[in-house]
């Protein structure tokens, strides 16, 4: 089995639980997108990984590992899913548009909160994932965690842009997985 | 209602009231133009301004004017500012060729003959200049819509009618090109006419290009569908869901359990560290790994430099010279006395002239030291003799 000379380094990756996006501006990261992309390598590569135990994973432009069995308990993975879904509804209060290939910087949305108190509640709201008490400290936080997790990406460190890769469609895709029963969703308020 | 008896009249009443119509027609998509603010453009005079209103070109409803729809869609077309995509005036041309086509062929006079000739020219010049117009507009419609439409459903609905339009158009544009390469072959053979063959030629250039637009757009339409329906989809489950947290209800109602017992991604899990030992074959012989060895205990040595433990420093006051004075008494000496002289040895040392006080035990416990030490060069005699209480020997030197 021949696996590309790229191995070592698309192990590190995803070994860390980061995704590797075709969208990333960084070249390393969409060069190795591609080269995953390509079906043989594809092929190769998952059978490597899986004598491993790990699965490598594709999903809409986007490449992440994962294992044949659980390895971490529910519970921590519910607290970690409510961690995202209080925080994917902060952005996506901040614009509805908010999604994979979005540009924002961290300044724009500190502006709209001083206008916005839904968007500010939410914020405040994620306090509790990052023990800051001040806005840009908690905004900073939330920003740098998504980047560590590679789903945002600081795309000009200068005017202190960010991109959302197409990892963050991960996150959605798994909200839109919950599937509420048909009488619950009915008592949810419009 | 009166209309215009001539074009010379209308063209002058449209130029008695060109300030007003163009002001008009300047805020046709904002709020009505207000009749006062009309009164101003025509100078005050309310007869001109009814005169505008009696032949129909503007129409007046309540307090406001607008310009009537027919000049409206003149001005529009004309001046290419039309927004509104309109497909039944293509239909239209279509049935009048179709129609002017069939005169042409009952026709015997060749007069009349060339007449419909001529219409159906004009016609097919039309058709070509009035599709590619409306798809322009089409495709700026598209992008308005999906860029500033602020409303989810209506964004979608008006994304599906647009889709509608283009479909709409893609079907007159397939006709018009049966029309003038299948339908109506021999009418186009026959009517050998040099103009016409031009028209039609340039006709099927821009009837290519439309297609190419259309197929452009028709991916842009079903991209934008379905990037809205992806996104509202998220957003009203994320609503969803986000309620449901809140409520703390989200883990109970929902299969959010089972969702998350299925995923083993390896973004729950921490980052691992994998702390490996170095190959001991790969210290021993690897002449970078050797360097990086000796760097290291280089310095370590550095760092665990031992410290030679110091003393403290030693007190002036011990090195203060102190001096502490003794008298001693020397017995060596006191002997020599005594040989010399003649008197016994207790009245000796008893009055004997030490350099301190000396007490009177003192001078016995002298004399006993003086015995002991000096036996040998004292003559220790019988005769006895006390003094304070003490009888001693009466000692004489050889």
């Amino acid at each position: 089995m021949k696996v590309p000379v790229q191995t070592a380094e698309i192990f590190k990756l995803l070994s860390k639980g980061n995704f590797i996006s075709s969208n990333s501006s960084d070249k390393t990261i969409s060069n190795l997108y591609k080269i995953i992309e390509d079906d043989q390598d594809f092929e190769h590569l998952y059978d490597y990984f899986i004598n491993i135990n790990f699965v490598l994973e594709k999903g809409d432009e986007y490449f992440y590992f994962s294992r044949p069995e659980t390895k971490v308990d529910l519970e921590k993975k519910i607290e970690k899913a409510f961690e995202w879904i209080d925080i994917i509804d902060f952005f996506k209060t901040y614009d509805n548009a908010f999604s994979a290939g979005y540009r924002f910087s961290p300044s724009e949305i500190l502006v709209r909160i001083k206008t916005d108190a839904d968007l500010e509640t939410k914020l405040d709201g994620l306090k509790k994932y990052t023990d800051k008490t001040k806005h840009q400290d908690i905004l900073d936080r939330v920003l740098k965690k998504l980047t560590d997790d590679t789903y945002f990406e600081l795309e000009n460190d200068i005017t202190n842009q960010f991109k959302v890769l197409a990892s963050f469609k991960y996150l959605e895709q798994l909200i839109l997985l919950i599937n509420i029963p048909d009488d619950i969703r009915n008592e949810i308020p419009e | 209602m009166n209309s215009f008896s001539n074009i010379k009249e209308l063209l002058r009443a449209l130029y008695d009231g060109r300030d007003l119509l163009t002001e008009v027609f300047k805020r046709r998509k904002s709020v009505d133009y207000k009749y006062e603010y009309a009164l101003d453009l025509v100078d005050n005079n309310e007869n001109k301004l009814q005169f505008l209103i009696d032949r129909s070109i503007l129409r007046q409803n309540g307090n406001n004017l607008e310009i009537d729809d027919i000049y409206l869609q003149f001005f529009e077309q004309v001046l290419e500012a039309n927004e509104e995509i309109n497909t039944s005036y293509i239909n239209e041309n279509l049935e009048k060729i179709k129609q002017n086509i069939e005169y042409y062929f009952n026709e015997q006079n060749e007069k009349r003959k060339y007449e419909y000739l001529r219409t159906t020219k004009n016609t097919l010049r039309k058709i070509g200049i009035i599709s590619l117009r409306n798809l322009v507009d089409l495709k700026r419609n598209i992008d308005n819509t999906f860029k500033s439409e602020p409303n989810y459903k209506n964004k979608r609905a008006k994304l599906v009618n647009l889709d509608n339009k283009r479909k709409d158009i893609t079907k007159l544009i397939e006709q018009t090109e049966r029309l003038i390469t299948i339908d109506n072959i021999t009418f186009f053979n026959t009517a050998t006419d040099e103009e016409l063959n031009r028209i039609i030629v340039q006709l099927k250039m821009e009837l290519r290009k439309c297609t190419h637009n259309l197929i452009e757009i028709e991916r842009q339409i079903i991209d934008f569908l379905n990037q809205i329906q992806q996104q509202s989809g998220v957003i009203e489950k994320l609503r969803q869901i986000k309620y449901l947290k809140d409520q703390f209800i989200l883990e109970t109602t929902t299969d959010i359990k089972q969702v998350l017992e299925s995923k083993n991604v390896l973004i729950f899990e921490s980052n691992p560290s994998y702390p490996l030992k170095l190959s001991l074959e790969y210290l021993q012989t690897n002449e970078d790994a050797f360097k990086s060895i000796q760097k290291i205990a280089g310095k370590s040595k550095l760092g665990n430099k031992l410290k030679q433990p110091i003393a403290d420093k030693i007190s002036d006051e011990y090195l203060e010279t102190q001096i502490l004075q003794e008298v001693q008494i020397n017995l060596e000496e006191v002997k020599n006395g005594f040989v010399a002289g003649s008197n016994n040895l207790f009245d000796f040392v008893l009055n004997y002239n030490f350099s301190k006080a000396v007490s009177f035990d003192e001078r016995v416990t002298i004399f006993c030291q003086m015995v002991s030490l000096y036996d040998t060069v004292f003559e220790i005699t019988e005769q006895r003799d006390f003094k304070n209480d003490i009888e001693f020997a009466m000692i004489y030197a050889k």
